[in-house]
């Protein structure tokens, strides 16, 4: 019998050229939980966070849905997965930092995605190597989310 | 709206008899996808086998990982394990991606170790909750742990601040 099991999906549009959203859903045995954020592109400033708290284990719990709002002006940039985990992940849901990470590195892998469709649509045998370096020199802050290796 | 970009992953973890746990996590995106098996036995909660299999790399990016299930063995599930899944999984030559997923997998093993407790003090001192937070108006929290467990549980050191619920706890 299956004692435990956490599932999380992840989504993201395009919203008006200038926008990506990025939705978030948690479930497991203990938390529910729910994340969308609106990323201006590209700046990559996240211009409107909402999470709640859908199911949880304290009556405490609640509290965390505050805490993610300053997320909001934040930069993805390569201290931003820190500063999640830290700043609101000890102040606010450790599980829910652990979605928003989630969320930020598929903003960064749906943008590559997009781009090698669209690349691969011109030239099906593309050379991936430089495609790839010619993505990191366009989006450096975007690396350290992509998780390649 | 259609999504542009879709990522799914799934954890489960199942006891499979004389104290051994079976965890396998499963990645998906648009552009990789990826399964981790780990046994892991108690009471020490050392990994005694592991198997990880890329099924998808949209990029060829992914590197060698054929080392990496062996370098496992004999992992225990505690303390500093984040460390030491770090150093030994992750890092320049190896996979900061693959190490996400082992200490998910072990996460999640801590949390299917803990379910039988928290429900034990829900049902032995929760509280009903007085905020109804279901938009659906359906409530998905009728007992939840109350202030006097609460702070029973912080005092384990690993819970301690840790998050909004074991942070200013008072007396």
């Amino acid at each position: 019998m299956l004692d435990y099991s956490r599932c999380k999906c992840v989504g993201v549009q395009v919203q008006d050229d200038g926008y990506r959203v990025v939705s978030g859903v948690l479930e497991d045995e203990l938390y529910a939980m729910q994340c969308e954020i609106v990323v201006n592109w590209p700046e990559l400033t996240i211009e409107k966070i909402r999470t709640r708290m859908k199911r949880f284990t304290t009556e405490r719990c609640l509290r965390a849905e505050d805490v993610f709002v300053k997320a909001e002006g934040w930069k993805l940039d390569s201290q931003l997965e820190g500063r999640i985990k830290k700043e609101l992940g000890r102040h606010g849901c450790r599980h829910m930092a652990i979605l928003m990470v989630d969320c930020c590195r598929s903003l960064a892998r749906s943008e590559l995605a997009r781009e090698l469709r669209a690349a691969l649509e011109k030239q099906p045998d593309i050379d991936t190597k430089q495609f790839l370096d010619d993505f990191f020199s366009r989006y450096p802050g975007l690396v350290q989310y992509l998780q390649l290796q | 709206m259609i999504h542009h970009f879709q990522m799914n992953s799934l954890t489960t973890v199942e006891g499979v008899g004389n104290g051994t746990w079976r965890v396998i996590t499963r990645y998906d995106d648009d552009l990789f996808s990826a399964e981790l098996a780990l046994e892991v036995k108690a009471p020490a909660l050392d990994i005694r086998s592991a198997r990880l299999d890329v099924k998808r790399d949209a990029l060829n990016a992914a590197r060698n990982l054929d080392q990496v299930a062996g370098k496992l063995l004999g992992v225990r599930v505690g303390p500093g394990m984040t460390k030491i899944v770090r150093g030994v999984v992750g890092g320049p030559q190896g996979s900061d991606r693959m190490a996400e997923l082992v200490l998910e997998s072990m996460e999640m093993l801590i949390n299917a170790i803990t379910v039988p407790e928290i429900r034990k003090a829900i049902e032995k001192a929760g509280v009903s909750l007085e905020r109804n937070v279901g938009t659906s108006g359906i409530d998905l929290n009728d007992r939840v742990m109350g202030e006097k467990m609460v702070g029973l549980m912080s005092e384990n050191p690993r819970l301690k601040d840790s998050c909004a619920a074991f942070r200013n706890i008072s007396g």
